[in-house]
């Protein structure tokens, strides 16, 4: 049959710039433009990159949408006055939160501040006990009454929160549609549509955030949807979610918070895209940002999908929970413009303070003086000294030298040997926590490929794979300023639902474990149905977080069962015996199991981009891709090193290391005894000699 | 050879990662929710002579009582350790606090060369003595509280001593949950000797030595970076602790805090001989809350290592409340400890502003229910600190529902999670807003109020709940906070005010209502400026007779306006009746 439409779009809005990326699936053609973007209205970056494309929109059949407005908003604090109504006895959640003192010597310590101040966060008597029962009917006049003040207060967007809605929502709902057949015009969000699982803060958190965020969302998801409309777009519009799937516009615009992180998941699901086209399984992607590095541990192509996920947290902020499934990507360093510096009592430090786009590094010349790690990199000869993305940027080398003085004169050694200790302390930091990450997870890093993508990703990964004894890096053959906008076109739909419902996990509960499987299994169902797609086959994964009796914390493991009878339960608990001895190198046979979340995904599975091999090799040798050498300063030792130019690597052929490749978007320094090659799709392997 | 400065960096930066490695791996494996929840524990690594390199306290409580663990294990021990050996130790007047907190200890050996100390504090659900859970606050000596461990091996050369493992777990009436703990703490620990090893592999047993002789240099010169910048002189507090636990007369406390460019002392002569109940602070325990407002006057970020410590000297007369002599009872020992940081922050508060704030609810108020499940016939147990209000400071009002300074980043557990699990329901829990606060300037923050109504057919409840007689300080014209109790509410309507009780009987449908105090207010309630006085009135934080009263603030309560007219006048007239200008 005769496709009419064979175009996917993917277009992805960060702070500064809005890329786009288009793929015909009969030709394989790729086709990447790049905006600024425009923050007052979104939507005219996408219209102006899709018009500069010049892609026919009807020929497009999907259209996939990463954005940072979700959590920009939230950042910036731009979102909508929102009321909370919830259970009599808890007005204060939101204020008291977990109570912890994160930053436990600062006695001026303050919580985050909650999203809607006390006056608006209005109590109703009702409630529900833990298994589920009624202890005190919804008294709708109270309800009435709270939901006047909360109108007279003018509130843009409403949260319901209930206790123990976890385990019986019939209040939230009840209470929802009284409100909703009240003030139709006003978005109202339910804490247990987004999350079934318990703790009342957590839940709470995530309802009012999405609440907060939800009118802005709505309003710019219509707006881009009728200007893709006049364009003569007629295919479906998806969003990234931040699961590592996507949903439709339909879904993101009721469950805005869903999609809290898109841009870096996109980049893990590129990354695994690239594992996956390149014969590998089980990869690090490594995202090497302007400010930070990020690293997320991929097994078995699987991305890890918790619902630990906060805002605003760091080491001496608690942040804002928000219980929805997010791709685990985690802060492991700096990134190529953080600063270093000396502290107080001589010690150097790189980060957390970074240049940025402005001023950034000092060999930029735009106005930055503070030493960078990218100064380090062009100080010690790895990064061209004269010129960056192919000479459209000048830079200087003698102002990074410039710039380093001021680290080498305090410890009275050469620029050359700062620079070199400014690399190796901003590598080892992201190594350690590298290791941490997997080691905690019970994984060996030296099992896993290291797939290293953004402007600094490669500068990084050579070192990291050679403390962690990774055995093969990759660089993407895809171009890093567009990476993330390619992995939206190898993202699947996407549905995830995680319910709390604690049992003990033995036989006679089975055909209970079932029903909640199969239960929620039924709600993807719909869901799919609701966004359209009730016509595609859905394919589901259950999982389910258990513990021993006893404990808090618990173990994911995947259930790999479609029907769980009473024969099941002792394989369940034999795949929980491994995964506790892997992660914390102990089980305990012989205590009771259980159940506290279950976890089904609903994919629809969709056709990934590809990459197409390239053509036109007009080299034959390595030795023909040298376009000069350079005088670099690496462990103490200065020496001449050759640099390649990447597109002239003809495939399949091997560099030794030591050795430097460049291409107009990165750079990558082969350490010794490493061995470089480019594959049919251009993409650079890296690995040991011998 | 001396190695380069950034190679010793990046040795510390390691160290640094060993114990946190260390503290997050213990913290998700550990069997007791006071390990997970509220993180009562702390891991360290130190020297060969035990100087702490490391450290990652769960509670600040901790910060002092490793270095202490690290010198009787060597003092003890010396030339007998050897690779694989587990020291127990929580003998609370020579490494510690209370009996639950049992410290393991793991020397980490390069060939025949001891290199250092791995170390694991935590809290054991269980340790024996008389009453479940150990800890009491009617206990009279230490006998009373648990099972005693004088730095014993629990482990020779890697291998268990089942004689000792047994002793410890025949005296406790959760051994599973308490194996499961130990192993927990050893797994951890393992993982940090580990990693200190690999270190030696990779950059050479000299280059890691001279890392950690310059941790401890680096730290000192840091600390003294930090001395420089605070006030010198003496400077001195004095208090009253609620009553020896048994209800008698009030202890009077007191100290006197001498700074100067090298060192930061505290002096508690003159405070109360040890007391017949269980309040005694250790002398360790001490050390460590004198560290915690050091640290909040210093540099609240720095790294808690032996080196930064160093100008600390801590003077407390044997045989008084702070360094209690045996067989004083000491297992709730943070009450009097909680003083000894509140004391030193008290006499540095007025001077040094820009760090320290009025006084906050400080009591833990420690609170046990427990019993048996009759849904299950499992026994249960709540045990957990309760949040409270801090004081206000120059430039900001003090946050509600926060725990006290001896607590850290402790969770309180969700209440929806113990709904499901315990036989209780929450009836309410919430801002403890009608009692007030400190009020002033930046007015302290609220209390809270958490009410449990019991639902099986008997629960007990044990209580320690200190600053109910003597409540949180002002500072300036700021008003004092609010005092800590409870209220048991019985299902036949009598009530009961109380701040000290242990295993108390509580029936089907009794209810005890927990209620933590307001912060102390800084400065002047009437220089209060009126908008955030009316905002509080919106909140419903104060009454809009309260904003008339205290703060002279007059507020139309249909616009919820400021009156700024009427507001001018009345403060003025307020100023003369209280005597001011």
């Amino acid at each position: 049959m005769l496709r009419s439409k064979v175009i996917r779009i993917g277009i992805d809005i960060g702070g500064a710039f809005t890329d786009l990326v288009a793929y015909n699936e009969e030709t394989g053609e790729l086709i990447w433009k790049k905006v600024e973007t425009t923050p007052w209205d979104p939507a005219e970056g996408v219209m102006e990159a899709v018009n500069k494309s010049k892609i026919d929109p009807k020929n497009a059949y999907s259209f996939i949408h990463g954005q940072t407005l979700v959590i920009n908003t939230i950042l910036t604090r731009t979102g909508s006055k929102v009321g909370l109504i919830t259970t009599k006895g808890f007005r204060d959640v939101l204020e008291l939160q977990r109570s912890n003192r994160r930053d436990m010597y600062n006695f001026h310590y303050r919580k985050p501040e909650p999203f809607v101040p006390r006056y608006l966060r209005r109590e109703v008597s009702e409630r529900i006990g833990s298994s589920g029962e009624e202890v005190v009917p919804l008294n709708m006049d109270e309800l009435d009454r709270q939901v006047d003040f909360l109108v007279k207060e003018g509130v843009e967007s409403i949260a319901i929160s209930f206790f123990n809605s976890y385990a019986n929502p019939s209040h939230e709902k009840l209470a929802a549609e009284r409100v909703r057949s009240k003030l139709p015009q006003i978005p109202v969000t339910t804490s247990y549509d987004i999350t079934m699982e318990w703790r009342e803060y957590e839940r709470t958190s995530t309802a009012v955030l999405n609440a907060y965020v939800k009118p802005k969302m709505k309003s710019y998801l219509s707006k881009l949807e009728s200007a893709l409309k006049t364009f003569g777009f007629t295919g479906t519009l998806f969003a990234m979610l931040s699961n590592g799937g996507m949903g439709t516009f339909r879904y993101i615009s009721d469950y805005p918070i869903t999609s809290v992180e898109s841009g870096p998941v996109a980049g893990v699901i590129g990354a695994i895209q690239i594992a996956r086209l390149t014969g590998e399984r089980n990869l690090i992607a490594l995202d090497g940002g302007s400010t930070t590095t990020k690293a997320s541990l991929v097994e078995n192509l699987n991305p890890r999908v918790t619902t630990e996920y906060y805002v605003e947290r760091d080491r001496w902020r608690s942040g804002y929970p928000i219980r929805v499934p997010v791709v685990e990507t985690v802060e492991v360093g700096s990134g190529g413009t953080s600063i270093a510096w000396v502290d107080d009592i001589g010690n150097l430090r790189v980060g957390p303070k970074a240049a940025g786009a402005f001023p950034g590094p000092a060999c930029y010349m735009k106005g930055g003086v503070e030493p960078t790690v990218t100064d380090a990199y062009v100080v010690a000869g790895i990064m061209n000294p004269d010129h960056l993305l192919a000479g459209e940027l000048k830079i200087s080398r003698n102002a990074a030298i410039e710039a380093i003085r001021k680290i080498a004169s305090y410890y009275d050694v050469s620029p050359e040997e700062a620079a070199w200790g400014i690399i190796r302390i901003a590598n080892e930091n992201a190594s350690g926590i590298i290791r941490i990450i997997s080691v905690q997870r019970g994984y060996d890093p030296r099992d896993f490929a290291l797939v290293a993508y953004g402007g600094s990703g490669p500068l990084f990964a050579p070192f990291i794979a050679k403390e962690l004894e990774i055995r093969k890096i990759i660089i993407p053959a895809v171009p890093p300023g567009v990476f993330s906008a390619w992995g939206l076109l190898a993202t699947d739909i996407r549905h995830d639902v995680v319910r709390t419902d604690v049992l003990p996990l033995v036989e006679e509960k089975a055909e209970k474990i079932e029903e909640n499987f199969s239960d929620m299994e039924s709600t993807l169902v719909r869901l799919f149905e609701e966004e359209g797609l009730g016509n595609r086959e859905i394919v589901f994964m259950r999982q389910a977080d258990l513990r021993y009796y006893g404990q808090e914390h618990t173990v994911k493991i995947a259930i790999p069962f479609k029907r769980i009878g009473p024969g099941e339960i002792s394989k369940i608990k034999e795949l929980f015996h491994e995964s506790h001895k892997r992660e914390y190198e102990f089980s305990l046979p012989e205590n009771p199991v259980e159940i506290v979340n279950f976890h089904v995904t609903g994919f629809v599975l969709v056709k990934k981009v590809q990459l197409s091999e390239v053509k036109e090799i007009k080299t034959s040798s390595v030795e023909e891709a040298v376009i000069g050498e350079r005088k670099t300063f690496i462990d103490g030792v200065s020496e001449m090193l050759p640099v390649y130019y990447k597109p002239l690597i003809p495939p399949g052929k091997e560099i030794e290391g030591p050795a430097i490749v460049e291409d107009p978007t990165s750079t990558l320094l082969v350490l010794k005894g490493m061995k470089l090659s480019s594959d049919k799709y251009g993409n650079l392997i890296v690995g040991w000699s011998k | 050879m001396k190695s380069d400065p950034f190679t010793l960096e990046i040795i510390k930066r390691s160290l640094i990662v060993a114990s946190e490695e260390m503290f997050y791996a213990f913290g998700r494996t550990a069997m007791s929710p006071v390990i997970y929840e509220v993180l009562d524990y702390a891991v360290g690594i130190t020297d060969s002579k035990g100087e702490l390199l490391a450290q990652a306290p769960g509670v600040p409580g901790f910060s002092g009582v490793l270095d202490f663990v690290a010198s009787e294990t060597l003092e003890k021990f010396g030339k007998d350790l050897r690779e694989g050996d587990v020291i127990a130790s929580n003998v609370p007047y020579y490494s510690g606090t209370h009996l639950n907190d049992v410290a393991l200890s793991m020397p980490v050996f390069h060939g025949d060369e001891l290199v250092g100390l791995v170390l694991n504090k935590g809290h054991w659900s269980e340790v024996g003595g008389m009453h479940f859970g150990s800890w009491t606050s009617d206990s009279t000596e230490i006998f009373q509280e648990g099972l005693l461990l004088p730095a014993v091996k629990i482990y020779s050369e890697g291998k268990p001593n089942k004689d000792v493992i047994d002793l410890i777990l025949a005296n406790n009436r959760l051994p599973r949950l308490t194996k499961g703990d130990m192993e927990a703490q050893i797994a951890s620990m393992k993982v940090a000797a580990r990693r200190v090893r690999a270190l030696i592999d990779k950059y050479g047993l000299d280059s890691v030595k001279q890392a950690m002789g310059k941790i401890i240099e680096d730290g000192e010169r840091a600390a003294k970076l930090k001395l420089k910048e605070l006030p010198k002189g003496t400077f001195e507090a004095e208090d009253y602790i609620d009553d020896d636990g048994f209800g008698n007369s009030e202890v009077y406390v007191r100290v006197k805090v001498t700074i100067d460019d090298d060192s930061f002392t505290a002096d508690f002569t003159g405070s109360g001989q040890q007391v017949k109940g269980s309040i005694n602070s250790p002398f360790p325990a001490t050390v460590s809350a004198v560290r915690e407002t050091y640290m909040a006057v210093t540099d609240p970020h720095a790294e808690p290592n032996g080196g930064f410590f160093k100008p600390i000297k801590v003077i407390a007369p044997s045989g008084s409340i702070f360094n209690p002599i045996p067989p004083a009872p000491t297992s709730t020992y943070w009450e009097s400890m909680a003083y000894a940081t509140d004391l030193v922050w008290k006499a540095l508060a007025p001077h040094i502003p820009q760090k320290l704030s009025a006084g906050h609810f400080l009591s833990i108020l420690a609170t046990i229910l427990g019993g048996v499940d009759d849904r299950t016939g499992e026994p249960f147990a709540i045990v957990e600190p309760q949040p409270g209000g801090w004081g206000g400071w120059e430039g900001g009002d003090g946050e509600s529902g926060l725990v006290a300074c001896g607590d850290g980043e402790t969770y309180i557990a969700s209440n929806e999670v113990y709904e499901r699990r315990l036989p209780v329901r929450v009836e309410r829990y919430e801002l403890n807003v009608s009692d007030g606060t400190g009020h002033g300037k930046f007015r302290g923050g609220f209390g809270v109020r958490k009410d449990y109504k019991v639902l099986s057919n008997k629960a007990y409840l044990t209580l320690s709940i200190g600053r109910s007689k003597f409540p949180p300080w002002g500072v300036g014209m700021g008003l004092n906070g609010t005092p800590n109790y409870a209220v048991i509410i019985k299902s036949n309507g009598e009530s009961m005010k109380v701040r000290r009780i242990a295993n108390y009987e509580m029936l089907k449908g009794d209810l005890v209502s927990l209620r933590s105090g307001g912060g102390g207010g800084w400065g002047d309630p009437l220089e209060r400026d009126p908008k955030l006085v009316a905002t509080d009135v919106k909140n419903e934080y104060i009454t809009i007779e309260q904003a008339r009263n205290i703060y002279g603030v007059v507020i139309d309560p249909r616009s919820s306006e400021v009156d700024y007219k009427e507001t001018q006048a009345l403060r003025e007239k307020l100023k003369e009746q209280r005597g001011r200008k």
